[in-house]
């Protein structure tokens, strides 16, 4: 009898089902396009960090003898042991341990140390690739939140899709109460009622989940390539193709269907529970429960105003979705629109426009000293090269004395202010960070002839500046000199043994700094910089150390040179033997900003989901209550309401349900922008320049557009109806 | 005096084989002052009528004058401000608005007009009606008889010449019903009022000054009791 009641229904209320099947498409697209993201996302940081930190799983270090490795790899849950050649070396053999089942690898671990005679230190796992498997152990306290992350996420996307959708059955179902009413009344009990819902609505959403979930793994498809293609440039990122594995379908697959058997079950159940004289009762009314007053509309619109917002009101919890999701959407819209200008406007200050004229293009060269490097002068003689200089960066430390420290620092506070990760008192001194540029000859000399010091290659030029801590405003650092300039040599030492030392002559005190893309004095304010040329380098480094592996070079390009053709050549002449990277100024401008635009796609994409949500509610609304409203219209008509007044509701309604996310939106949204200008130290009138009207204007119209054709639609259908008709229902009941 | 005039209505509802005649040639004739209570069989087309009186509905053929105004010339707005100034519209089911308080339900009309309420006559309505207590409840927190008297008292408010009820007790009990026709038959006294009702009950058309019965969507007896 359900099957034919509900097939009948389902056939001949094509209109009604409608609602049901985008409300299940929308759900099975945005869940699997989710879950497929997510998976290609994971995927990807799995890969990154297997080959940035190795694919091992446990670690062991230490006197390791090949009957021990033998033992290891008999050890029950271990796949297989592999001895790691480049980090083993006289103090201990390294040997990365692999499980069968990696779940195993924390309890196992220590045993298998013991097996083979070695201490509790010697074992170490790999965390941060074990916690994308979501295996965590409670000695491990970072925050690794990456995994947990995407379920949370997926969990809240399932939510607030319950929360959403569930309306769209609740209308439909609401429709027939009375015919269910009827049901009861002849003996059908709730069970079978809500047995009846339930399968219609599975009926009605098969074929939309099973689309939904193709067409979201199509999406993600595209999605991952659009991403490759836009970052294919961006240095250190893999380019990994989209992936799928069936278990994501299945998941994804799951999380719909339960989704959508919750988002009905909530209204079946309601609908089960009414006793018959309720449900034969119900005329689908819009009722309110106690007495409320829309003040403001009445004012302004006057009883058309007041009767819109009495409607609006009493279907507030039906167009609870539509204001959510509209509210949701437009906000979330407007405030990464603005947020991420902020971060645009920010970057610019910050970087591109503060190094626009200090590099063009920018080479990395992977794992080779500055002393290793045989090119520097083929690079500088390279056509269209107005400057290159190479350099490469080391750690060292130095000993600053009170007496050494200028009366400026002293005024602000002296290195007492310094934190300690930075600043040690040692035997009445200071023990500052003293990080070394070493700088190829021929830029070392053109550095001092920047400055006006007699240019010389047998000396450091220290960077005599201090920022001064009490001034927030990262944009324009306000810095103090460091040191009195009387000290005519410098002692630099180990940054790993503080007692090994050079001492070597200062050349100059400096405020300017040679022409390179680099920063000083971020983290650590008190670090007190020396550039020292490549030939003082050689002889001081067997004792100081400490050079970061890379080396860089640095180019400025003539004029009229193609940045892109540069990028070419300086490509072309390290590839004899080196690794490199190299990104140019109008590259890296382009690829920023291509990535920020990526990432305003794919949020805009979310808005605009949520906003589609917003408004399929609307459209739900005004289709679903067309009956409801057929008769409210109708009294007004009775009581000599005129067309254009009743037009007049409608339009009052329209625009308090578009106008109410522009209410909530910018008020938040200004308070947001203006505390984050504050904090960023951002010209206003900059901000005001770059600001996003255009985009949130025209996300707005098409808010309103759509709620307008939404009532247009149901106002027509409302109003053509026939007066006489609507008001004969009322005796049908 | 002549208040209403009805001549050779007719009302066709669908087409084809499908073809219904609600009224088939209605003339009327309804005096100034006059109660008149119309009854007939279910789907005699009474109820048609007086839509068609109270201009919510247009007659296929034929001409409806109320006062000197032909109503069934009038187009949608006309129609709605004759619904709202000139008649009193009382429905069996009430036909109050579930959202408006019963203040502003009756007030409805005026405020429609942007038109402020005769304090003293709002006040002589609601009491004589008995829901003066019920002003700022919502129509769901009344009885049957007193979502009615306030259906009553929004007609009244206007102070229209004419005054229609389909089945204004129809859907109450004895008392209520009772109490209702003679508050009709006061209004009808006091304020000079023309009425018009419909009803199925022979007892309750007894109390009018004419009953008219209609069978087949024609008069096919009108009596003047008084």
């Amino acid at each position: 009898m359900w099957k034919d009641y509900s097939l009948s229904y389902v056939k001949n209320n094509r209109s009604s089902s409608v609602f049901i099947i985008i409300a299940a498409f929308i759900s099975a697209l945005l869940l699997s396009l989710l879950c497929s993201l997510f998976y290609n996302l994971w995927f990807y940081d799995v890969q990154k960090l297997k080959i940035e930190e190795g694919d091992w799983q446990g670690r062991l270090v230490g006197e390791i003898s090949t009957d021990d490795l033998t033992l290891i790899e008999n050890y029950a849950s271990v796949e297989k042991v592999t001895v790691n050649e480049n980090l083993s070396d006289e103090q201990g053999i390294v040997v990365d341990v692999y499980f069968t089942n990696m779940g195993n690898v924390f309890t196992d671990m220590p045993k298998i140390a013991e097996l083979a005679g070695l201490p509790a230190e010697s074992v170490s796992c790999h965390y941060s690739l074990l916690s994308l498997y979501l295996i965590r152990s409670a000695e491990d306290p970072a925050l690794r939140w990456i995994f947990p992350f995407y379920l949370l996420t997926t969990v809240i996307a399932c939510l607030s899709l319950i929360l959403v959708i569930h309306n769209a059955f609740a209308v439909t179902m609401s429709a027939r109460i009375h015919q269910f009413g009827i049901f009861s009344s002849i003996g059908a009990t709730p069970r079978q009622i809500r047995a009846c819902l339930l399968q219609e609505a599975f009926t009605l959403s098969t074929i939309p989940i099973i689309v939904g979930n193709v067409l979201g793994i199509l999406i993600c498809m595209g999605v991952i390539e659009g991403i490759n293609f836009a970052m294919t440039d961006v240095p250190g990122r893999l380019v990994m193709p989209f992936r799928y594995h069936p278990l994501i379908l299945v998941l994804s697959l799951l999380a719909t269907v339960l989704t959508v058997w919750i988002s009905a079950w909530i209204p079946a159940r309601k609908m089960g529970k009414l006793t018959p004289m309720e449900a034969i009762r119900n005329t689908n009314e819009l009722q309110l429960k106690r007495r409320k007053q829309s003040r403001i509309l009445s004012l302004v619109f006057g009883v058309e105003g007041e009767l819109a917002g009495n409607a609006l009101k009493a279907q507030r919890r039906s167009m609870r979705t539509a204001t959510l999701s509209l509210v949701f959407s437009f906000l979330t819209f407007s405030f990464m629109m603005c947020f991420f200008t902020l971060l645009i406007v920010n970057q610019n200050m910050t970087y591109f426009e503060k190094y626009q004229d200090v590099w063009d293009v920018m080479v990395t060269v992977k794992n080779t000293d500055i002393d290793a490097f045989t090119e520097t002068d083929a690079l500088q003689e390279l056509y269209g090269v107005e400057s290159g200089a190479v350099y490469q960066k080391a750690v060292a430390k130095r000993m600053v004395t009170q007496d050494e420290i200028s009366e400026e620092l002293q005024a602000i506070g002296g290195l007492e202010n310094a934190s300690t990760q930075y600043v040690s008192a040692v035997d009445g001194a200071w023990m500052v960070n003293a990080p070394l540029v070493i700088m190829d000859d021929t830029s070392f000399l053109a550095y001092c002839e920047q400055i006006g010091v007699e240019p010389r290659l047998d000396g450091a030029i220290i960077l005599n500046q201090a920022r001064d801590g009490s001034d927030p405003n990262f944009h324009d650092r306000r810095s103090v000199s460091y040191l009195v300039e009387n000290g005519q040599t410098t002692i630099l030492r180990n940054a790993g043994q503080e007692d090994v030392s050079v001492e070597i002559p200062v050349l100059a005190y400096a405020c300017q700094v040679p022409v390179l893309r680099e920063e000083y004095g971020t983290l650590d304010y008190y670090e007190l910089v020396h550039f020292v040329p490549l030939s003082v380098w050689k002889e001081i480094k067997g004792q100081i150390g400490g050079a970061k592996a890379d080396t860089y070079i640095r180019i400025l390009a003539r004029d009229e040179v193609d940045l892109a053709e540069m990028e070419d050549e300086v490509s072309g002449l390290l590839s004899r033997g080196y690794q490199a990277e190299i990104e140019n100024r109008i590259q890296a401008k382009l690829d920023n900003d291509r990535m920020f635009h990526g990432m305003m796609a794919i949020i805009g994409l979310f808005c605009i989901l949520l906003a589609v949500i917003g408004i399929g509610n609307i459209f739900t609304n005004t289709f679903g209550f067309v009956r409801q409203r057929k008769r409210e219209f109708a009294r007004y008509m009775s009581i000599g309401m005129t067309p254009d007044e009743l037009k007049k509701i409608f339009c009052v309604e329209a625009l308090v349900i578009a106008g109410r996310p522009i209410l909530i939106t910018i008020p938040i949204t200004v308070i947001s922008v203006v505390v984050f200008i504050n904090m960023a130290y951002i010209d206003p009138m900059v901000f005001l320049h770059e600001a996003p009207f255009i985009p949130i204007l025209l996300f707005f119209l098409a808010i309103i557009g759509f709620v307008a054709l939404a009532y247009y639609i149901g106002a027509k259908k409302v109003l053509g109806s026939s007066l006489i008709d609507s008001l004969r229902d009322d005796t049908t009941i | 005096m002549e208040i209403l005039k009805c001549e050779g209505i007719k009302k066709v509802y669908g087409s084809g084989a499908n073809q219904v005649k609600a009224l088939n040639g209605i003339d009327l004739v309804v005096n100034k002052g006059e109660f008149v209570a119309i009854i007939g069989a279910s789907g005699s087309g009474k109820s048609t009528l007086l839509h068609i009186l109270g201009n919510v509905d247009k007659p296929t053929e034929g001409k409806v004058v109320v006062g000197e105004t032909d109503i069934s010339a009038s187009n949608k707005t006309q129609a709605a401000l004759f619904r709202r100034r000139k008649v009193g519209l009382i429905y069996q089911f009430y036909n109050l608005i579930p959202t408006l308080t019963v203040r502003k339900n009756i007030l409805m009309p005026l405020l429609l007009d942007k038109k402020k309420p005769n304090q003293e006559f709002f006040d002589q309505i609601v009491k004589s009606l008995g829901i003066a207590d019920k002003l700022e409840s919502l129509p769901n927190q009344l009885s049957g008889g007193q979502q009615q008297r306030a259906a009553i008292a929004r007609s009244l408010i206007y102070r229209p010449a004419l005054l229609l009820a389909d089945e204004p007790t129809g859907n109450l009990d004895q008392k209520n019903s009772k109490e209702i026709i003679d508050m009709l038959k006061l209004s009808n006294h006091n304020l000079e009022q023309t009425i018009v009702f419909i009803t199925h009950d022979e007892k309750i058309a007894l109390e009018a000054d004419r009953i008219i019965t209609i069978a087949d969507g024609r008069i096919i007896n009108d009596e003047r009791r008084r």
